[in-house]
This record gives structure tokens, sequence and C-alpha cells, in this order.
């Protein structure tokens, strides 16, 4: 693992380095300061030049691909396949659930992994949530927020699209997490997984078109309101699995030390994480 | 497994939905006797919105009407003056004028050209909740041939009328996107407002031309 990782950190290296960093304004000039720290987009060039190679990509490949596959396919066939891609996410997700320290969503992850898997057929149907089961989203990202790590300066990935630093760690983790990843190497195990991911990202692409194309339209700086977007989404995600799942302060303890253990728990959920 | 205990299981995932309908139904009914101004706001401006969307009528008439409705139910003045934050104090008495101007027609093409589109559109009030901002109206917008989109609204009375200041999709907020929006265009141009001004009047331009 470390030997493929040592080629990207090497061309995250060069790209900084050829691109350069942006210009932070004068720390005299309070407000914008502020503004720039809020930003928290310290590699914005190099983002920016992505998010155009992005595009281009986009246009050209992506979107075409997309717009045949929207028009083959039905509604209830790309909620079947965004089901059976949810649910090959599953395992990964309730390791992330159990190292967060969230039994429930952890629980419920299970649930539906061996319900989906089973009467579901692999996960093309969704009778977990039928029963109850609805399904809570998290990644390594979210984990490592939930632990208090900083998000980390944005970043723009070629392929990815909006990330950061901290979010970033989800895209190795995501393969290394896949049901797929110990089983032995195979012609058919190679490509069920490029088949698989491949409808992934259209089937994904093809549900976006329009909020896609309703952003580029209407912003007067679609990067500025990707990078907004993305932002609030993941915050929306992490209170989501805040709130989801509550730990409840053990009713065996004293009285006192109980109160006192739910308003830190209050204090907590009220300034958030 | 034992016979027994195999037909405990699939007792259990039979009674499952059961007792998941009956959750269901259960604060439906509790809730069900008082809906607050805000809830009733909501409905009544949705199934207004609804039935010019789904109505009779050329694209530009609709597109007229919706315009229209947009100044009645949205508080356009309040989301432009937050949208452009703290450049507020550094524009002009002018520009803050010419700002509100095309904001205003910029907000009401947004939001007509997005809908416009959505024809066959149903929608459900779930509930309303307190917040800071004031009351927050959940519901689930429903079109053909696509997921269905859980959206609130951010509901304030304005002078003794209830007006929509914030619209939240599935967690991200229209005004806060906005705002980030437009701040990028001009701190990219050194702080200068006059770069906002010219980058809406393009979009205005370019909107029109489109319709």
């Amino acid at each position: 693992m470390a030997n493929a990782i040592r080629p990207f950190l090497a061309l995250c290296g060069l790209c900084v380095s050829l691109v350069g960093c942006a210009t932070p304004p004068p720390k005299k000039d309070k407000l914008a300061y502020q503004a720039y720290q809020q930003q928290n987009d310290p590699l914005k060039p190099m983002n920016q030049a992505f998010y155009k190679v992005n595009n281009v990509l986009d246009t050209y490949i992506m979107l075409p691909v997309a717009e045949g596959y929207d028009r083959v396919t039905s509604q209830p066939f790309r909620n079947h396949v965004t089901d059976f891609m949810n649910n090959l996410s599953a395992p990964g997700q309730l390791l992330c659930f159990m190292a967060a320290g969230k039994p429930t969503d952890a629980g419920t992850t299970l649930v539906r992994f061996l319900v989906n898997s089973t009467i579901g057929m692999g996960g093309i149907f969704d009778p977990a949530s039928a029963l109850g089961y609805h399904r809570v989203y998290t990644d390594l990202g979210l984990t490592l927020a939930g632990y208090g790590v900083p998000p980390g300066p944005y970043l723009y990935l070629p392929l990815f699209g909006p990330s950061g630093l901290r979010d970033a760690t989800s895209i190795p983790a995501d393969v290394v997490l896949s049901p797929t990843f110990p089983a032995p190497g195979s012609t058919a195990l190679t490509a069920f997984n490029i088949s698989s991911n491949a409808l992934n990202l259209v089937n994904l692409r093809a549900e976006l078109i329009g909020p896609i194309k309703n952003i580029k339209e209407t912003a007067l700086d679609p990067y500025a309101t990707f990078r907004s977007l993305y932002r609030q989404h993941r915050a929306s995600e992490l209170h989501t699995i805040n709130v989801s799942n509550v730990p409840t302060v053990p009713a065996w303890y004293p009285p006192a030390e109980r109160r006192a253990m739910q308003k830190a728990l209050d204090a907590k959920y009220r300034r958030g994480f | 497994m034992t016979n027994c205990s195999r037909r405990v299981l699939l007792g259990a995932f039979a009674a499952l939905p059961g007792i998941s309908v009956l959750a269901d139904l259960m604060p439906a009914a509790a809730a069900a006797p008082q809906k607050s101004a805000a809830e009733q706001f909501i409905r009544q401006s949705g199934e207004r919105l609804v039935n010019i969307v789904n109505g009779p009528g050329s694209a530009s008439q609709k597109a007229h009407k919706l315009r229209v409705l947009v100044d009645e139910i949205v508080a356009v003045s309040q989301i432009g003056r937050f949208v452009l934050g703290r450049f507020w104090n550094v524009a002009t008495p002018e520009q803050r004028q010419q700002y509100m101007a095309l904001f205003h027609k910029l907000l009401a093409f947004n939001i007509t050209t997005q809908i416009r589109a959505y024809v066959g559109i149903t929608f459900q009030v779930l509930g309303a909740q307190n917040g800071p901002e004031g009351e927050t109206v959940s519901t689930v917008i429903n079109r053909p041939d696509h997921p269905p989109a859980n959206v609130q609204w951010v509901v304030q009375d304005i002078k003794g009328a209830l007006k929509i200041i914030d619209v939240v999709v599935e967690g991200t907020s229209l005004r806060i996107t906005e705002r980030s929006d437009y701040a990028s265009v001009i701190s990219d141009n050194g702080g200068q407002v006059a770069a906002l001004l010219e980058a809406m009047k393009n979009q205005l331009k370019r909107m029109e031309a489109n319709e």
C-alpha cells in the first residue's frame, strides 16, 4: 500500500510546486484575512487547474455517457444500481461506525448488509429500509471528524472532484474496506471491480445531470459554489450521524454524575463537532 | 437451526414491517391537530406554485406568473443583504441600490428557470420546527423520474407577513451558497463590488437571452 501512495504524494507535491499556493491577504486587513481563513483553500490555484481539467473530461466524456445511460435506463433501475453499490460499501461503513463508537448505526448497517445481501438478492433490492433499518452514511473522513480531526485545506481532486485533506483519506480506505479487496485476485474479480466502479460512476453522474447543469448555469463562480456546497453537504452528513446515534448516559451511574455527563453531552451537541 | 427458532425468526421478520407502519402512523396522528402558521403558509404557497408549473400557458407566461409569486412569498431584500455580507459596508449607496435591483431579478430568474422544468411536480409537507432563524418547514418534493428530494423552507415573520428567507436542499442552504459565490467574485477582483455588479449584469443578460 505504501508503494502505491508514494507516487500519489510525489504527484501532489509536484502539482503544488508547479502551480503554487494562493496568496493570503495582509493580516492587518482583518475582515479579508478572516474570510481567507474561513475559505480554507490555500491550494486554490492547483484546485482551480484540476477543476478545469475535470470540466473538460466531464463535458466530453462523462456527461455524454451519463446522458445516454439516463435515456436507456429508468429511475427504478438507477435506484437498484444505487442500492447495490450502497450494499457493497456497507462492510466498510460498519467498521467506520464501530471505530467512531456509534453502536446504533453500526448495528443498523450490519442488519442492512445481512438482510439486503440475502433477501435483497445481493443488495439489488433494499428490503431493510422497509423493515425500518434506514441507511446512515459514513466514511473514514467523517469518522476522523468525529475524533476531532480538522478538515484541513480544501482539495479539488482530478476525477474525484471536491474533497479535503481529511476527507481524501476515504478514497484509499474505500478500496481497502471493499468486500472484494481480501478475495484472491482473478480475472473475473478484476472485471467485476472495473465494471461495478464504472457503473457506479455513470449512475452517480446521471443522477446529478440536472443539479450540476443548474449550478453551472446560475452560479457566477461555479468553482466557489461547488466548494461551498461540498462543505455544507459534509457538515450535514456529520450532523445526521450525530443526531441519529445519541449516546445515552448509563442508567446505573450516580444521579449527580449522570446530570454532569448529560450537561457536557448537551453542550457538545449544541456546539457541534 | 431448529424448526422452532426458525419460525420465531420468520415471525419476527413478518412482524417488523407492521411495527414500522405503526410507528409511522403514531407521530402523524399525534401531530395532526396543530399546524403552525408557517406550515400552512408553505402548504398554500407550494400549492400555488405547483398549480402554475402544472397548469396551462406558454413557458414565458408561466415564468411571469412564477416571478410574481416569488416576489410575494420570498423575502428578497433580506436574502440580498445577507448574501452581500461584509461587502455591504464597503459598497456605496448607489452600488447597494444597483445590487438590490440586480439581485432581485437574478433570484427570480434562478428560481423560475429551475422550477419551470419541473412539470408533474408534487410535494408533501412533513412538519415544522423552530430554529434560530425562524420556523423551518420540512417538505418532500417528488418529480416523475427523479428520486424524492428533502427540502426545508426557513420562514420568518417580516413586518407582519410570513416570507421565505432560506431554502435548504439536502443540508445545503441556498443563501449561504450564494454568499460564498458572490464573495468569491469580489475577492478574486481585489475586493471591488463593481466587479460583482458587472458579473451579475452579464449573468442576467445570458439568462434573458436563454428564456
